[in-house]
């Protein structure tokens, strides 16, 4: 977060900081309510506590989201689910071939 | 309060009402595999993922993902189409995982919820412990680091940590995920963070980041 251009000095204690994190953190995630977005945009000139909390948050966050790293789920996990379930729908194919059948002889 | 006991007994219940078969059938049976392979299988690495961060171990991981992914497929009907597959599916993982991996699990002893919840609960800890640990500290970590103080949180603080800054949910979804109200996941998602800030400094310190002055 920027230097806030007013000129009044910053305040160097956060009076509610846990409920002020909270708020932040919301903000962050993209889920902060409507009256929370209004309270972080007013609050964050005005205290040092919750800029420097913003910022840490900020960069806490986008080391999980870009630095850990993504692995890819193996081959082998996958082609053994689509086994599994190929076995299945080999058996239901089968029984609506049956049912077909079954119809076609009660029909002629 | 919450303890772990209070959570499973919670998954518990709700899986049994998300594993209730729809008496009437959403979907033929080839549409069936069209949907499992259009709205399930495109998330197989997000469900990778979440499932070796919570096991922390390959084998586990993968035994859970194929378990999520016949759940998946036997309760299909119970998936409506165009709404949100993923979250579907990381419910379904996370449930699996409190109900057969959690008991079984390599893991040493888990760490007593209670306690960790009283310790880093205090605002005093909170502005206390954070201090030190500085934003140019964090962006100098490599992924391993980060990866580890991750992974070192108890199983409940690191599942808010990944479905939140890692899989991007929003606490809306989160909530159905794990089945907890907002507030709930608003709250924990905090105590995790000052969880994880507190792992991250303590291990910066170890490691010797010079702070910057
Ligand atoms: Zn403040």
């Amino acid at each position: 977060m920027n230097v806030p251009k007013n000129t009044e000095p910053l305040k160097k204690h956060c009076e509610n900081h846990e409920k002020c994190m909270q708020m932040i953190q919301a903000v962050l995630d993209g889920s902060a309510t409507e009256q929370e977005i209004i309270s972080f945009k007013a609050n964050m000139g005005v205290c040092l506590p919750c800029i420097e909390g913003h910022d840490l948050q900020k960069s806490i966050k986008e080391a999980l989201q870009q630095k850990i790293e993504k692995k890819c789920c193996p081959e082998s996990t996958l082609s053994n689910i689509r086994q599994k379930l190929g076995i299945a729908s080999a058996l239901l194919v089968f029984a609506a071939v049956q049912i077909t059948i079954f119809k076609v002889l009660l029909e002629s | 309060m919450e303890t772990i006991t209070m959570t499973e007994e919670r998954a518990e219940e709700t899986n049994v009402s998300e594993e209730t078969e729809i008496k009437v059938p959403r979907y033929s049976d080839s549409e069936k595999y069209v949907v499992f392979n259009t709205e399930f299988i495109p998330h197989i690495d997000s469900m990778y993922n979440f499932a070796f961060r919570l096991t922390n171990d390959e084998d586990d991981a993968n035994d859970l993902v194929q378990d999520t992914y016949m759940k998946a497929f036997r309760f299909i009907n119970s998936f409506q189409q165009g709404t949100n597959a993923k979250a579907w599916l990381f419910r379904i993982l996370k449930n699996s995982f409190i109900n057969d991996y959690r008991k079984k699990s390599k893991q040493p002893a888990k760490v007593d919820y209670q306690e960790v919840e009283t310790t880093y609960n205090s605002e005093s800890t909170d502005s206390e412990t954070t201090t030190d640990l500085r934003t140019e500290t964090v962006q100098d970590m490599i992924g391993d680091e980060v990866a580890t103080a991750l992974n070192s949180l108890p199983v409940d603080f690191r599942t808010v940590i990944i479905l939140c800054d890692i899989e991007g949910f929003t606490y809306e979804e989160m909530a159905k995920i794990l089945d907890i109200p907002i507030g709930t996941v608003r709250s924990r998602l905090h105590r995790a963070r000052n969880l994880l800030k507190e792992k991250l400094r303590s291990y910066a310190n170890t490691m010797g980041y010079k702070k910057a002055s």
